[in-house]
């Protein structure tokens, strides 16, 4: 099997980063939009009760889907109502980006290893 | 899902937050008219915002029922408010603008309000550049997956 379950692994965490960077993105947007409740996209524990699953994990991979979720534990923040704190999101969105930059370098070194098992050179 | 949903998003902020800055423009530059177009002092103007509904490729995706349809929300313009209260009374009885005591009717523009609001939108516009700019390198260091 040429892309086994690491690979898919890593494929569904680039993809979830980026769902969850739309909503990061959203709730900045929203930062002065009176009454707007953050979202957020949990692809971690997803992700990881998916990896988890041992021989059905493949599948369960494939079936992942992303969707943002209203975050209502969060307490408004502003005197309208809205819950975005611009400063925790742009941290929380600094993060996110950090953790999709380490899951498409780890999938471009295990591209590498096969490019070079296959003699293309890495 | 939509490649570029996160660089959407962001942009639909960059158009509010600068009509923002530019309704405050507008109410500085106005700061002292007593005759505005409707020969009334200049009322302060305000912008208010909303969440953006989904976009036509979010509502059709949702109306086939896949991929749940909800899109990352932008934000956009409701309306442009104006400001209800009372003008300010200032006693300047040489205003050819001053009534019979002597008080002229100045816009209820408060020009420190103004700069605040201008700053909380410089702000809200750099945090929005930030996370184009994040989309933007997250996007590319996909692309070089393939190199």
């Amino acid at each position: 099997m040429l892309f086994d379950t690491t690979q898919l692994a890593l494929e569904r965490a680039i993809e979830g980063a980026g769902k969850r960077h739309e909503a990061l993105a959203a709730n900045l947007a929203n930062a002065s939009t009176p009454g707007y409740q953050r979202v957020d996209v949990d692809f971690h524990t997803a992700l990881a009760s998916a990896v988890n699953r041992g021989e059905a994990s493949s599948a369960a991979l494939h079936s992942l889907s992303f969707e943002p979720a209203r975050d209502a534990s969060a307490g408004a923040v502003r005197a309208d109502g809205s819950t975005v704190d611009v400063d925790a999101e742009s941290a929380k969105l600094a993060a996110n980006a950090l953790e999709h930059q380490a899951a498409v370098q780890v999938a471009h070194a295990r591209i590498g290893i096969l490019k070079a098992a296959m003699g293309v050179g890495g | 899902m939509s490649m570029f949903g996160g660089l959407e998003v962001s942009a639909s902020a960059l158009t509010a937050e600068r009509l923002r800055m530019d309704v405050v423009a507008e109410n500085l530059a106005n700061a002292q008219t007593t005759r505005g177009t409707d020969g009334q002092p200049y009322r302060r103007k305000e912008v208010v915002l909303q969440e953006q509904a989904g976009s036509f490729g979010a509502s059709l995706s949702a109306a086939m029922g896949t991929n749940g349809g909800k899109n990352g929300g932008g934000v956009e313009v409701a309306a442009i408010v104006e400001d209800q209260t009372p003008f300010k009374q200032v006693y300047d009885p040489g205003h050819p603008d001053a009534d019979a005591n002597g008080y002229v009717a100045m816009p209820n523009v408060d020009t420190v309000t103004e700069m605040v609001d201008l700053i909380g939108a410089q702000r809200a516009y750099e945090a929005n550049v930030t996370a184009m700019q994040a989309a933007k390198q997250m996007f590319s260091r996909t692309l070089d997956l393939l190199r």
